[in-house]
């Protein structure tokens, strides 16, 4: 043994305990170290349905810019072995040992899983002008504007996130010549999937009822008879990003004469044209995100013809996500649904691609999730 | 690259600890576990910005090339004393460079009503911190108190020393001399080691980060509540000492891993009875640095009451332009210097009388409402903060303040009772005895594989990580 090891070596005088401490740490960080070698990480979580980031490429270049660093730090945090495990973890000492409310504004409510955010009244108001903006584009149309509200106000906790009122205010405020319609007391908790941000659309009855109700529509039920089919279960959004295990939800979707008698038509983006294609996607249930079974998840546009439908009016949704399951229920009273993501389209690309008819509905709808995040939508 | 991140804790620091214990000592000597040291920390230090890599290694070279002619120059006082100026002129002209000229671009600026542009230079990350050690080797042996280092290697391991590089403390040369030519390595120091760094991390991770939340949300809120401000204040407090106090922890344990013992930083300063004892307590290594190269070279407590005073503002008014350039840090700094004169020369016999709840509130008051000016962009936003937390505040709480509160309540209680010496009472209590050495040969080890996978688990899961000292 080396004489700068001490009067009695490396291992001399050392006790039981200290032993130990020192074998538990070697033990972890050289496990660790060894295990994060030796299994290759997967190219996707499932549970945070995204792709983990990759080894960065080492060159002269990405070393001196910092960029190989900073990717390297991404991959070893998104390749850690047993790293949805070690999440769960996380999770579980957030609620259970510091007894916090809330992980990084993700909660356990009385309506499942949520995440909360607070309104970004600067936001609002921005979209509320490229609202704005498209309505002065539309002249002769009916105008109207609803916020999905977000699922934590019906959480039973008193989150600080959402506030209906604080919407209604900002963008009634700031609309010019667009009506805006409150849906809030058309939902409760029990709407929202308990996993998931999305709402149920076997529950949107109310919803239905209060848009036509703003839009001067008479119909004879919200939700015509029809039938409910159930797609399966799945694990919404904040399941993943909860980390913490949770009972399954269950995807189920409206049918009925109106719905199937209606046909669907998406843009493809490379040819520019309008191809047919189903109402409900049960091929995409099964991707990464179940709720794509509707409309088929991200399109630019979507044309829904309805030729049972009770009127011949038409109606143009500004939409996000949430409108997937919302427009196939509209299709009773609209003889043609056109939905419009701006997040996808470019508002430039409206006049090539859609031709507004007078008279027509335009209802924009979106989430507090977009409308936070004013910078997605494509208004130019 | 910061210690509480996957990439040093599985990564760097096994590949370290492994080629570091690898290397042989031949008859003793550690020069090739230095070299050994030396190359991982410039590794460490160029993951962050590989170009400032240069700079270090520039400022070590300036310093050990003066510190030969103060050395050649011994007898010769005007040479010597112009070496050591010339090594303070580079150091601190680097330091000024590099942190300051935005801000005196800008004040400037408004001073003269000119538009000159700002260079918008990044700051060398830890530059502070190795300027300092830089000047105390020169100024040390300009005042005798060490030996010349004639190995630049050696020198360079000293000042690049990764446990301390960043962050502090500010290791001063005289006091790892002897240990950078020969030092011990036992199982015993380096499992002590281990248990302090994985404490350290746990501050840094469990607490500080967690408390760092509170005091993201509370800035970007718009609710203007006296609760909410006084929540700010608790968490910023706590949460400054956690990350600060976790990341000396975590320095120390590291070195004393790799046979070196650094000299503590933090001696529970929240438990301090006067703002003089605060400063004895909190960030000991920067304290007793200004004390030593500063304060007691303008003359100390030697001198008339005026001058003892003009020390003092200069003292503190450098502290806080150290920490940060920016008018709050100066007015963080000459608070404390206004307080310190006031408990010298007026109020420090009353404070010793005072029951000891009452001077501890004192002292917490003080210290919580310069953390206010510290953290603060600016004056205007401290002052909205202070007159939050007295009167100014649009209401008594909210809905965000209340519900904070109680998602909050555990970890502000938490680290509430771990900034007093109670944990570390607890522990020692119950070794106490054969029956509670037998405990806590067990519990020990299973205290540091818990925390370990704890903060293993928050770091995989992508938690809010900043450390507030590294832009110092």
């Amino acid at each position: 043994m080396n004489k700068n090891n001490g009067a009695g070596g490396f291992f001399g005088g050392a006790s039981a305990r200290q032993i130990l401490v020192a074998v538990v740490f070697v033990a972890i960080l050289g496990g660790f170290f060894v295990l994060n070698r030796l299994i290759t990480p997967p190219d996707v979580s499932q549970s945070e349905r995204r792709e983990l980031a990759k080894l960065p490429e080492l060159t002269i270049s990405t070393l001196a810019s910092g960029e190989f660093m900073d990717g390297f730090e991404s991959f070893a945090s998104d390749s850690f072995v047993f790293r949805d495990g070690l999440r769960t973890v996380r999770a579980a000492s957030v609620f259970g040992l510091f007894l916090q409310t809330d992980k990084s504004g993700l909660y356990l409510g009385d309506s499942g899983a949520g995440k909360f955010e607070r309104i970004d009244a600067e936001s609002y108001r921005k979209a509320a002008d490229k609202i704005n903006k498209l309505a002065d584009s539309l002249p002769g149309l009916n105008l109207y504007c609803a916020v999905v509200p977000d699922k934590s106000i019906y959480s039973g906790k008193y989150l600080p996130g959402f506030e209906p009122s604080e919407a209604r205010e900002i963008l009634s405020e700031r609309l010019d010549g667009v009506k805006y319609v409150d849906i809030t007391d058309a939902l409760d908790g029990g709407d929202f999937y308990r996993t998931d941000l999305h709402w149920d659309q076997t529950r949107l009855d109310g919803v239905c009822a209060a848009l036509y109700a703003a839009m001067n529509i008479s119909p004879e039920s919200a939700m015509p008879d029809g039938g409910i089919t159930t797609a399966g279960g799945f694990y919404g959004v904040y399941a993943g990003q909860l980390a913490l295990p949770v009972a399954e939800d269950t995807m189920s979707y409206v049918t009925n004469g109106y719905i199937d008698g209606a046909s669907v038509s998406y843009l493809n983006a490379r040819t520019g044209e309008l191809e047919p294609g189903p109402m409900y996607d049960a091929e995409s249930f099964s991707g990464r995100d179940p709720y794509d079974l509707f409309l088929k998840g991200v399109q630019p546009l979507i044309v829904i013809d309805s030729p049972n439908s009770r009127t011949d009016r038409e109606l143009y949704m500004f939409r996000d996500s949430f409108s997937s399951s919302l427009a196939p229920l509209l299709t009773s009273e609209y003889r043609r649904v056109t939905l419009i993501d701006l997040r996808y389209l470019d508002s430039r690309m409206l006049p090539s691609l859609v031709e507004f008819k007078p008279g027509a509905d335009v209802l924009f709808i979106y989430s507090t999730q977009i409308l936070n995040n004013e910078s997605v939508l494509l208004v130019g | 690259m910061l210690f509480s991140s996957d990439t040093f804790l599985y990564y760097f620091l096994p590949a370290v600890l492994a080629l570091y214990f690898i290397a042989p000592m031949p008859r003793g000597s550690t020069s090739v576990r230095n070299t050994v040291l030396l190359l991982a920390s410039v590794v460490f230090y160029a993951w962050g910005g590989p170009s400032y890599a240069l700079l270090m290694l520039g400022q070590v070279l300036s310093g050990w090339g003066f510190g030969l002619l103060i050395d050649r120059w011994r007898g010769r006082r005007p040479l010597a004393r112009a070496a050591l100026i010339g090594s303070i002129v580079v150091g601190i002209g680097g330091l000024m460079f590099f942190k300051y000229t935005d801000f005196f671009i800008e004040n400037v600026n408004s001073l003269l009503g000119l538009s000159v542009n700002a260079l918008k230079i990044a700051l060398p990350i830890g530059i502070s911190f190795y300027t300092f050690q830089i000047l105390s080797y020169d100024f040390d042996l300009y005042m005798g108190r060490t030996q010349v280092q004639r190995n630049f290697f050696t020198l360079a391991t000293y000042v690049t020393l990764f446990p301390q590089l960043i962050a502090g403390p500010i290791v001063r040369y005289v006091d790892v001399e002897r240990e950078l030519h020969s030092r011990t390595h036992t199982l015993a120091e380096f499992a002590s080691g281990a248990r302090r760094f994985v404490v350290g991390l746990g501050k840094k991770v469990l607490i500080a980060n967690v408390l760092g939340e509170l005091v993201a949300i509370y800035k970007s809120s718009n609710e203007n509540s006296a609760l909410f401000a006084w929540m700010y204040v608790a968490a910023y407090s706590l949460h400054i000492y956690f990350d600060f106090s976790g990341y000396s922890d975590m320095a120390i344990g590291i070195g004393r891993m790799f046979g070196f013992k650094f000299l503590e930083n933090f001696n529970y300063p929240y438990i301090a009875d006067s703002i003089t004892e605060f400063w004895r307590r909190w960030h000991i290594s920067l304290s007793s640095w200004f004390r030593d190269y500063v304060y007691i070279p303008l003359g100390g407590n030697r001198v008339t009451a005026g001058r003892q005073t003009f020390n003092i503002l200069v003292v503190w008014f450098l502290t806080g332009f150290w920490h940060g350039a920016g008018w709050t840090f100066i007015v963080w700094g000459m608070f404390f210097a206004l307080m310190l004169l006031v408990e010298k020369f007026a109020l420090g016999k009353l404070l010793k009388k005072l029951p000891r709840p009452v001077s501890h509130i004192y002292v917490l008051l003080c210290v919580a409402i310069s953390w206010v000016f510290f953290d603060a962009p600016d004056m205007a936003s401290a002052a909205r903060t202070v007159a939050s937390m007295f009167a100014g505040a649009d209401s008594l709480a909210g809905r965000e303040s209340l519900y904070y509160l109680r998602s909050y309540a555990v970890p502000l209680i938490a680290a509430a009772i771990g900034a007093t010496p109670l944990p570390a009472a607890i522990a020692a209590r119950l070794s106490r005895g054969r029956r509670g050495a037998a405990v806590m040969t067990a519990a020990e080890p299973l205290f540091v594989a818990v925390l370990l996978v704890l903060v293993t688990a928050y770091l995989v899961d992508g938690s809010f990580n900043p450390f507030i000292y590294f832009r110092f």
